[in-house]
């Protein structure tokens, strides 16, 4: 591990010797001020502790003003979910804000409302969270009440149904979206369909509507238990105050569950391009996904894959941007996401293309794809690419929401809490030829998933005689259609 | 609640603990931002203000030009000129503007953009502390130099941009027109909050090179702008160099008066429009009345109305139509904190799929007719999430409605950079009575715009019927 002093050298460095190039190519009548010397960042400590009940708590101190985040993370998600009740960890983690003891839905939000407090309930894919956020004279109450509703929700039988009814409009208003069709058909085709991830995190009408209040009382006595749990704190408290806090809010609470199984997430094999249409009439823009499954935060060229990943899609300088919207004005922007999950995540760049570019918008993306993979990256590309993660990164953590939301990711990936300590000195030190390596190891650009939805009765022909690879017409539902 | 990303900038870290130990008392100016103000001899005001809590530095500008200049005909200019601000000047080459930000550590969209709104438009950039000068140098060459590498291939270039801006946020989105239906409902012909800030395509395809230029000399001189430089700054270096880079820059001739944006405090009539959309999985219904603006001194009052009926998980909405009438899945109510002459207060409730369209309608209007008698704890709920929603905006130094976002906002509407240390104040100081006094005066019948969003087959998302009365 290199000290504070050498990262400033290395981080000034790369700065300097991205901004040679572009002066030296032009004749320019000023040219950009040199960057003074960089000043310190030290990334908040994190402090662990633990409750009697088994209860993981993380605190991350920042006290620049007086707000407080205490968000819960359950190991109850989407991902532990069978595929017949899929979107029951969902269901169950919206409803844990409807109800406990005497309180009632409304009772709780009124409460919670008066605190000035954010608070949520939710289940996505990999996690249970439920969030307060609030000033820090009325966090603790806040805390101590989002607590009892993790604790003993009450789940009333009249808001099982409307909850579930919104969870069903819900997925009707993402799927009336070509961005909720496109991502859809993409998890189905990139994972297998034993995968917890090739399935939508909400579940689908199918599955939800047969959802009963008796799942969810099982599924909550299951799987929320304190040792299956963490509860990470941010913000304006002190290691005394927030030992305090957690041992008020959450002392009480009991259970014990067996250790999970791990998560496998197995990828569909696939021997060649598949393109796969999904048909939303009068679409004026198409929403595609060109990417492939498998990438791990604990894979051991994860840091090579997220600066190969920003200098493809990241930010607005990357080169499916610059390609598709400075250059061709396809779109109003396009991007690329390493979107790590347990078991295995995926690469995929993502674009809202006008109608009649869609299939020239394809094309470009997929040379892109062939050039990262088939020409290395210019030094001065990728040492710009990956200051931009090094230097940016403490503007990226300046609100609780934003810390909360690192640790959270940490917590997901099964990454060290301490991991961010490093992060921008060991970003800074991965090599060209690391990358280089990852690119050509890691992708695939004769074997990819191609993902389209829009309007068919225009884009679909122009789309065939591109000749990228296999095409199918699905389903909203994921079933082939020809 | 105010449709804003504006939230506020730095706070000391005396202030801050000050204001966790009082902050109960809801007597507020106990969170302090602490600024500095000069103007350059071209008219440029420039506010600094120092946060040392993290190592970067924000820089930002509002000019004071938005849609609500735009002449008829050129709708959407001030937008797509905003794009044009992106792509070089005499220094900078196309797509250096980005690329010298992001390889300094500048996070494009976060921390690097500019947006454009009916009263205003700004630029930001909030990079590590070190790149300060660089961050100054290049927002001082285009505001010094943007017309003279101007082509007609970038704004072609960045016309397809906007348009397809316009398509993603408008055109391929179920409900997508709403908001310019509205605003052409709630305003005259002739008035400039009339048309929307995205515009009309006709018009983006109208524009020439030349009007590009016009606009730019009309608007973009250093005394038609605020400069605001914030966060781990020094303060003397900070204005040296300010003083190199944007005080050789000239200043520009007085931009012309806008328009008389006074109207009536009522629309005078109820407006009605079903909307057959051919995108929209379920009904929906939007109500939108005439509001004091921004710059009233009711404004608070106007947010916290908002947040009363229509803002948090205990609002009379969520109360009414999504607990115990169970007929809509989500309400909202906002409104947009325009600056002149009036606002739009604006209440939305999703229905279910296959659910009456009718029904939906009928409760959401029994429920806003009913909104004149609210009580203390409904107001007192409302005004605690103002007040953290405020507080958990200053988090940030720059970027979207952080520190340096309000303090400028101060300045352009209110000429009065201190504004943001008066907004906790004047939360605090609204009455139940003023709260009741503004719903019985502006929630009433012939000062509303009703939109009726019903799911279409067809595969056009034209309006179909329209009744007024």
């Amino acid at each position: 591990m290199r000290g504070n002093l050498h990262t400033q050298k290395t981080f000034a460095l790369v700065v300097g010797a991205m901004l040679l190039p572009v002066s030296a190519i032009r004749t320019q009548t000023v040219t950009p001020p040199p960057a003074a010397p960089l000043r310190p960042y030290v990334f908040p400590s994190v402090e662990q502790f633990q409750l009697p009940n088994g209860l993981k708590v993380i605190l991350v101190e920042k006290h620049t003003l007086p707000v407080v985040e205490g968000r819960l993370l359950v190991d109850a998600g989407a991902m532990r979910e069978s595929a017949a009740k899929s979107g029951l960890a969902s269901l169950t983690g919206s409803l844990l804000s409807e109800g406990t003891g005497a309180m009632d839905g409304a009772a709780i939000a009124r409460a919670m409302d008066a605190f000035g407090a954010q608070y949520f309930t939710n289940a996505g894919y990999s996690v249970a969270a439920v969030d307060v956020v609030a000033l820090k004279n009325v966090f603790p109450q806040a805390l101590e009440l989002a607590a009892k509703t993790v604790i003993a929700p009450s789940f009333p039988v009249g808001e099982i149904s409307r909850v579930k009814n919104r969870a069903l409009a819900n997925y009707q208003q993402a799927h009336a979206r070509t961005a909720g069709l496109a991502a859809d058909a993409f998890i189905r085709a990139a994972f297998d369909s034993s995968a917890p991830f090739s399935r939508p995190a909400s579940g689908t009408p199918a599955t939800i509507t047969p959802l009963t209040r008796d799942d969810v009382v099982n599924w909550h006595r299951t799987m929320y238990a304190p040792s299956a749990a963490t509860l990470l704190l941010v913000g304006d408290l002190t290691p005394a105050e927030a030992r305090s806090v957690a041992q008020q809010a959450y002392g009480t609470w009991s259970g014990t569950r067996s250790a999970p199984a791990t998560i496998e997430n197995p990828i569909r094999p696939s021997s060649g391009t598949r393109v796969i249409l999904v048909d939303r009439p009068g679409s004026v823009q198409s929403s595609v996904i060109i990417g492939q499954a498998g990438f791990r935060a604990t894979d051991p060229d994860y840091l090579s894959m997220v600066a190969l990943n920003h200098v493809f899609g990241g930010g607005f300088s990357n080169r499916v941007n610059l390609n598709l919207r400075e250059k061709h004005g396809y779109t109003y922007g396009a991007n690329s996401t390493l979107d790590l999950r347990p078991g295995s995540g995926a690469f995929r760049v993502s674009s809202e293309v006008r109608t009649n570019a869609t299939d020239s918008a394809l094309v470009e993306v997929v040379n892109e794809y062939k050039r990262i993979v088939g020409e290395p990256i210019p030094m001065t590309e990728l040492h710009g690419s990956v200051n931009n993660l090094v230097s940016g990164f403490p503007s990226s953590v300046q609100t609780v929401q934003q810390l909360a939301g690192r640790i959270q990711q940490l917590i997901i990936w099964g990454l060290p809490v301490d991991f961010y300590a490093t992060y921008r000195e060991r970003l800074a030190a991965v090599t060209p030829e690391e990358v280089r390596t990852a690119a050509t190891s890691r992708l695939t650009p004769n074997n990819v998933i191609v993902v389209v939805a829009g309007d068919l009765s225009k884009i679909e022909a122009p789309i065939r005689a591109r000749n990228l690879g296999t095409v199918e017409v699905w389903d909203v539902n994921g079933n082939k259609v020809r | 609640m105010r449709l804003r990303y504006f939230a506020v900038s730095l706070l000391s870290l005396a202030a801050a603990t000050a204001g966790a130990q009082s902050a109960k008392s809801a007597k507020s100016p106990e969170l302090r931002v602490d600024f500095t103000k000069e103007t350059l001899p071209n008219g440029l005001t420039v506010i600094y203000h120092v946060d040392h809590s993290t190592p970067v530095a924000a820089v930002l500008l509002w000019y004071n030009v938005g849609s609500k200049m735009e002449q008829p005909g050129r709708t959407g200019f001030a937008h797509l000129f905003e794009h044009m601000m992106f792509q070089g000047s005499k220094n900078v080459e196309k797509g250096q503007h980005f690329g010298l930000l992001e390889a300094a550590g500048g996070r494009a969209g976060a921390d690097i953009n500019g947006t454009t709104n009916q009263d205003r438009t700004n630029y930001f950039e909030q990079v590590p502390s070190n790149q300060l000068e660089l961050a100054l140098w290049l927002e001082s060459d285009r505001m010094g130099t943007l017309t003279q590498t101007l082509t007609k291939e970038k704004l072609d270039n960045q016309r397809e941009v906007v348009k397809n801006e316009r398509r993603q946020g408008v055109d391929n989105q179920p409900y997508g027109t709403w908001g310019e239906r509205t605003g052409e409902m709630m305003f005259p012909d002739s008035h400039p909050y009339h048309h929307s800030v995205i515009g009309s395509m006709a018009d983006l395809s109208a524009a020439s090179v030349e009007d590009v230029q016009n606009f730019f000399k009309t608007y973009y001189a250093p005394n038609n702008a605020v400069l605001v430089v914030a966060g781990d700054i020094d303060v003397p270096q900070a204005k040296e160099m300010v003083r190199k880079y944007f005080g050789p820059i000239p200043r520009g001739p007085v931009p012309p008066k806008l328009a008389s944006m006074s109207l009536p405090a009522t629309v005078g009539r109820e407006q009605r429009v079903v909307v057959q959309d051919a995108l929209a999985p379920a009904p929906a219904v939007f109500v939108a009345y005439r509001v004091p603006s921004a710059k009233d001194k009711r404004a608070q009052a106007v947010s916290l109305l908002a947040r009363v009926i229509g803002g948090g998980a205990s609002s009379r909405l969520d109360e009414s139509l999504v607990r115990r009438q169970q007929l809509a899945t989500n309400v909202t109510g906002f409104n947009f904190g325009l600056a002149d002459g009036a606002d739009m207060l604006v209440f939305i409730a999703n229905g279910k799929p296959g659910s009456n369209p009718d029904s939906l309608e009928r409760a959401l209007l029994a429920e806003l007719a009913g909104a004149s008698s609210f009580t203390q704890a409904e107001l007192d709920r409302a005004r605690a999430g103002e007040r953290f929603s405020f507080v958990d905006g200053l988090q940030s130094t720059g970027g979207f409605g952080g520190r340096a976002d309000r303090l400028a906002e101060g300045w352009t509407f209110f000429h009065n950079p201190d504004y943001v240390n008066t907004v906790l104040g004047d939360i605090d100081r609204i009455k139940l009575a003023d709260l009741n006094e503004l719903a019985r005066e502006r929630l009433v019948p012939n000062n509303r715009v009703i939109l009726v969003f019903v799911p279409a087959k067809k595969t056009a998302s034209e309006n179909s019927a329209t009744r007024a009365n």
